[in-house]
């Protein structure tokens, strides 16, 4: 396959944000830059690729390449991150291609809703918290709390098999509870809220157990609101092990499900 | 817009310094949220090796999802599409154990 298609990343309002924003971006083909395509109202983030890498077929034998997949992955968020808190955008899901130049005009065209979208995201970003449980720490707080188990012998033994039944129940009770309540107060102070499931630790990367992986829709104004009612959260819960990741600010990514039609 | 985080709080990268954004944070969102717009090249990212990576991603605790009250899996198509069949049983031996019956999952098929 050869010649080359359009990538779009997403849409902006057209005139809000120049050209310059991408100066410098890298996308998901370094060697094209990252341009405006606009239509009307709407302007596309846009970069012209080649076939021989993203024409159906091709690009299917790479997303077998888990270090093609992350850098093209990771290029397509920096041009957003690029735009993000310029201009108010709707973030595409990762290889959204077009033939031409006008074939993005005409998805432009088609797609009047992403106008109402762009309106409801105004000025808003979206916020990731991620709550984490480090159970050896939730295990020792509890101890001192005098729920260990004594002596020795057959009956010990019970004993403390039964104890290691009940921290586990513990564990999982009080993770589903900070959750709840993290997820909760962090929603008062958003516009929306998507509780995504957890990462497994082997994913994470952390030492601990995720129980909470959620995006919050923030305005300018909710944004000093998550940060102390995440510093509140964390002054109780962090005696039993608990800590709190935030991520962000990123593309709304969570906060666009198609709505026209 | 106005007021970015001030750097301390922007873990990934985009304001300069600091470390990279999580990988799983970024395919997350890249490749599962995002709006779904047809283009003309269809590219099919429920491609295996992608399968493999969502399933890293949502295969935490289903039980524990539902406890909470979130039935994020409910809503996602590729769950309900049914990639893994052990992924969808054990949903489904949820569902049951909850009076669910699995018929939900039965009907989303």
């Amino acid at each position: 396959v050869s010649g080359s298609g359009w990538y779009v990343y997403g849409v902006v309002p057209a005139g809000e944000a120049g050209a310059d924003v991408f100066e410098g971006a890298v996308g998901v083909d370094a060697s094209e830059p990252v341009v405006l395509v606009a239509d009307g109202a709407l302007a596309a983030i846009a970069s012209k690729v080649s076939l021989a890498e993203f024409g159906e077929g091709e690009v299917e034998e790479r997303l077998h390449d888990p270090a093609w997949l992350e850098e093209k992955v990771r290029a397509h968020e920096a041009v957003l991150e690029a735009a993000l808190g310029r201009t108010t955008l709707v973030p595409f899901r990762f290889g959204t291609i077009y033939r031409g130049e006008e074939q993005v005009r005409r998805m432009l065209r088609e797609h009047a809703a992403l106008k109402a979208t762009l309106e409801r995201l105004r000025g808003r970003i979206e916020l990731g918290v991620k709550g984490y449980l480090d159970t050896e720490r939730f295990a020792a707080a509890r101890e001192e709390g005098g729920a260990e188990a004594q002596g020795g012998g057959g009956r010990a033994y019970l004993l403390r098999k039964q104890a290691e039944r009940e921290l586990a129940d513990a564990r999982e009770a009080f993770k589903g509870e900070c959750a709840l309540e993290a997820h909760e107060r962090l929603s008062t102070a958003a516009d929306d809220a998507r509780a995504n499931p957890p990462h497994r630790p082997e994913v994470s990367g952390r030492p601990g157990e995720m129980f909470l992986n959620a995006a919050y829709l923030i305005a300018p104004e909710g944004q000093e609101r998550v940060r102390s009612v995440l510093g509140e959260l964390e002054s109780r819960h962090s005696p039993h092990g608990v800590w709190y990741e935030l991520t962000g600010p990123w593309p709304p990514y969570n906060f666009v499900e198609e709505e026209d039609e | 817009m106005s007021t970015p985080l001030p750097q301390s709080n922007r873990l990934p990268q985009a304001y300069g310094g600091g470390q990279p954004a999580q990988l799983a944070d970024v395919l997350e969102r890249v490749l599962d949220k995002g709006i779904v717009i047809a283009g003309d090249i269809q590219i099919n990212l429920l491609d295996i090796e992608l399968l493999t990576i969502k399933l890293r991603l949502l295969v935490a605790s289903a039980d524990k999802a539902r406890e909470m009250g979130i039935d994020w899996w409910e809503g996602d198509p590729f769950l309900a599409r049914g990639g893994d069949g052990a992924l969808e049983d054990r949903i489904k031996r949820l569902e049951q154990a909850a009076g669910l019956e699995g018929k939900e999952v039965e009907q989303r098929r």
